[in-house]
């Protein structure tokens, strides 16, 4: 402490912002990379495959968010697959044949119903004291069973403008990558807000880094538990709203439930997100879903046979851990 | 002092499972004081303020705040009521920035700013995350923050244990313009010398229990002492090794020079073969970190270990150390052993690595397990599971397994935490014991009238360094008592 009293006003300290948001900013220019090889290897790209991007992986973006808000708080949310194909099935049903208006509020209705029931998966745990990880992995199979349960078979429908509001078209495919865009920015980027400014938000950083000093400081941690689980509810079912919008039909098979959710967990460890909580950011996990999304027609683009694209993204999760594993060391060093 | 209390503490009672951390304490603050709360290691003082700042809820007693009757819920609920607690710990977020644990405590940052200029640490930058801080601004933090709050009684739990002089000096500063204020301080500290300058009254705890209250002034620091340590425990006559027979043996294991950051601070020592050597300090001097280093835990930033005949000992992992036949005791045992696998199992862990050839257990196996639970005589019937085992011989069960796998030197620290007295005088005399054997025994025990009745010599360590060496004869409780609160080196 030889430092003190130094100037009061100083500038942006860049070192610390950088390593701050670091891998945020690290895996968008990934993503911007991948894209722009991408763009390099097809012959013609243009707004369609923008748009195809943009859409398709939705559903992987709000799941790999509905994970980080959820892990970031300290837990683990092995059920976020279930919850999307239940939302997915529900809607499905609901909305088959119905006007936009009616559509609209069937989604409203299933944000709340997923937010709910997974806020009390939420309690449980906290109350219960039984690890996240055991908990969840019981309702990945009661979920999934009542999304069967609601939609046996594929089927049911949605409206022609309940599609167009995900994919810009009413037919699910199209040039108009706006709408698809906005329907990712605009969650995305109110989340990160939430999570970072507010009271509430913070209270979930703070449980995840140390559930202790957060309890000493005055942070209801039960609160914490159910609020994550139930945002994290509330952007699985936007997933499988997105979903239902980009097939135009609802399915419920629990292959889907279980692959998105190793997905997800796999995006918000490539998205910077500790898996021992209170560090990493939606915005890194949301880029990180979109990576993992585009590395298949990347590969594919390359001429990569299909099953060796699989050890690929495996090993590319792999590689940047390492990365960043090297960097973090040498930082420690350097202090 | 006719006047309401502004704190009424009676008769506050708090265990943990078996473990008993408060058997009957009783407190008063009155308004306007700097009230001093003492007791040595384990006397109930942290457990005592976590019950007041409401992390704790008493199994008995009552708490009046104010004249009235007050359940202090949780930590939301002591700081509405006008408690604000300073803790051990700081109760800041990692992984969050100062701005940003601010935003979460709904406290403006211009106020925790105003406060901390005013404690002249002006470089705080708002937006660096807590973990990138250095321990003593984030208790200075943490004090700002809960000054900002404007408690009536504001609760000082070992805040100068890890601050510069001047630092605590910008402490004493913003202690006395509270009490000018007409709100009270209760402050916690190792450090006697303090007490006498800064408190007005002192409330003594030992075993749980509030043993006197006292002005400072009065009865010095001596009186202080005697009150913390109560009636002296009387010494066994059996222990001491002659002590030229420490000159002669062989050096088992010399630290030269060790320092690890600011922990640790050239710290250099011969332990012979035959001896127990002692090591007496405070909570939080850096005997912790002394310990990892040897135990191969951590490496030192610089420094070095020799074994017997000088051989260097460079350990990468606690396995090498092992190896070169310097094996740890910790004071947790659930660290130490597999508290799910039996007794058995635990005891021939070590041997693990002697399964080179991988077939079955090596054919010595069983004896060296036998012996060893006939040595400690421990109850093997007692469980399955060495976690169902009591205290006592789990710590038995961690000792016997290095005997089963045999050793040279025997680091202990705080082995006999928690453990009944009998148990206690088991684990004395086994150390002895082994040090008649030839083996070298370094303890560093929490409970100063261990020393003269185990050790050879006694080492006492301060703020990182070894300021103090004495005989077995000298090693009285007082002497290291006082050596260990550093008073002799105390200006004030």
């Amino acid at each position: 402490m030889t430092t003190a009293s130094i100037d009061v006003e100083r500038g942006v300290d860049w070192g610390s912002l950088l390593r701050r948001y670091g891998w945020t900013t690290g895996v968008w220019l990934l993503l911007i990379a991948l894209i722009a090889f991408y763009a390099s290897t097809i012959p013609s790209f243009g707004s369609f495959q923008i748009a195809s991007i943009a859409k398709n992986s939705l559903p992987l973006v709000y799941l790999a968010i509905a994970q980080a808000v959820i892990v970031v708080a300290g837990g683990i949310d092995l059920a976020v697959g279930s919850m999307l194909i239940f939302s997915n099935a529900v809607a499905a049903q609901l909305m088959d044949g119905q006007s936009l208006g009616v559509s609209l509020m069937v989604a409203i209705l299933v944000i709340l119903m997923a937010a709910a029931i997974n806020g009390g998966v939420g309690w449980i745990i906290y109350v219960s004291k039984v690890p996240d990880i055991v908990v969840t992995l019981a309702t990945l199979f009661i979920i999934a069973g009542f999304a069967l349960i609601v939609l046996p078979s594929p089927g049911g429908g949605t409206s022609e403008g309940f599609r167009a509001i995900f994919t810009g078209s009413t037919s699910g495919t199209g040039s108009n990558f706006w709408p698809a865009l906005v329907m990712m920015f605009v969650p995305m980027l109110a989340a990160a807000r939430w999570m970072k400014r507010s009271r509430t938000g913070l209270s979930l950083y703070a449980t995840g880094s140390d559930a202790t000093a957060a309890y000493l400081s005055g942070v209801s941690t039960l609160r914490a538990k159910v609020v994550s689980y139930g945002v994290g509810g509330a952007f699985a079912a936007l997933g499988g709203l997105a979903s239902l919008a980009i097939t135009g039909s609802g399915e419920s098979r629990f292959a889907t439930a279980s692959n998105f959710t190793l997905r997800s967990v796999a995006a918000i460890v490539l998205g910077g997100v500790a898996l021992t909580g209170g560090v990493g950011s939606v915005v890194g996990a949301a880029a990180a879903g979109i990576v993992l999304f585009v590395l298949s027609p990347v590969l594919s683009a390359m001429g990569v046979d299909p099953n060796t694209a699989q050890v690929i993204q495996g090993a590319l999760i792999v590689l940047v851990m390492m990365v960043a594993g090297v960097v973090e060391l040498r930082r420690e060093r350097a202090e | 002092m006719t006047a309401t209390p502004l704190l009424d503490a009676t008769a506050i009672a708090k265990s943990f499972g078996t473990v008993v951390a408060l058997r009957s304490a009783s407190l008063r603050v009155e308004p306007g004081e700097i009230h001093a709360l003492l007791g040595a290691n384990g006397a109930g003082k942290s457990t005592l303020v976590k019950i007041l700042s409401g992390v704790h809820r008493p199994d008995s007693g009552e708490i009046m705040v104010h004249g009235e009757e007050y359940e202090v819920r949780t930590p939301r609920v002591a700081g509405e009521a006008g408690l604000g607690t300073v803790f051990q710990d700081p109760a800041l977020i990692p992984d969050l920035t100062v701005r940003e644990n601010l935003r979460l405590t709904d406290l403006s940052p211009d106020e925790v700013g105003t406060w901390l200029e005013h404690m002249d640490l002006r470089s705080v930058d708002f937006d660096s995350l807590i973990r990138d801080l250095p321990l003593p601004t984030l208790r200075l933090l943490d004090l700002a923050r809960v000054l900002t709050r404007g408690p009536s009684l504001l609760m000082l739990d070992e805040i100068t244990a890890a601050l510069t002089a001047d630092q605590a000096e910008q402490v004493f500063k913003v202690m006395n313009e509270w009490k000018d204020r007409g709100n009270s301080v209760l402050f916690i500290t190792h450090r006697l010398g303090e007490v006498m300058r800064m408190c007005d009254r002192a409330t003594v705890l030992r075993d749980g229990r509030d043993v006197e209250v006292c002005i400072p002034r009065e009865v010095g620091e001596g009186g202080l002492v005697e009150a913390m340590l109560g009636e002296v425990v009387k010494a066994t006559p059996e222990g001491s090794a002659p002590v030229e027979r420490l000159t002669e043996a062989p050096i088992a294991l010399e630290a030269i020079d060790l320092s690890s950051s600011d922990k640790v601070r050239g710290v250099s020592f011969q332990l012979r073969a035959g001896e127990v050597l002692g090591v007496a300090a405070l909570e939080g001097q850096g005997q912790d970190r002394l310990f990892e280093i040897l135990s191969g835990s951590r490496r030192p930033d610089g420094g070095q270990m020799r074994l017997a005949d000088g051989e260097v000992l460079d350990a990468r992992s606690p396995y090498d150390a092992v190896r070169k036949g310097v094996v740890l005791v910790p004071s947790d045992r659930l660290q130490a052993l597999l508290p799910k696998r039996p007794i058995r199992e635990n005891l021939t862990t070590p041997l693990y690595n002697r399964i080179g050839k991988w077939f079955g257990l090596a054919g010595d196996e069983k004896t060296r397990v036998d012996s060893a639970v006939e040595r400690l005589s421990i109850d093997i019937r007692a469980g399955k599971q060495a976690g169902r085992l009591s205290g006592g011989n789990q710590q038995k069960v961690v000792v016997g397994r290095w005997l089963a796998s045999g050793f040279r030197v025997l680091l202990c620290f705080d082995p006999t935490r928690g453990i009944d007295v009998k148990t206690k005088q088991q684990i004395y005399e086994l150390l002895r014991e082994l040090a008649d054997d030839g083996a070298a025994v370094l303890l560093y025990t929490s409970e100063l009238a261990e020393i003269p009745l185990v050790c050879d010599r006694a080492l006492v360590m301060y703020d990182g360094e070894l300021v103090d060496e004495l005989p077995a004869e000298d090693a009285t409780e007082q002497a290291l008592l006082t050596a260990a609160h550093g008073i002799s080196e105390e200006v004030a």
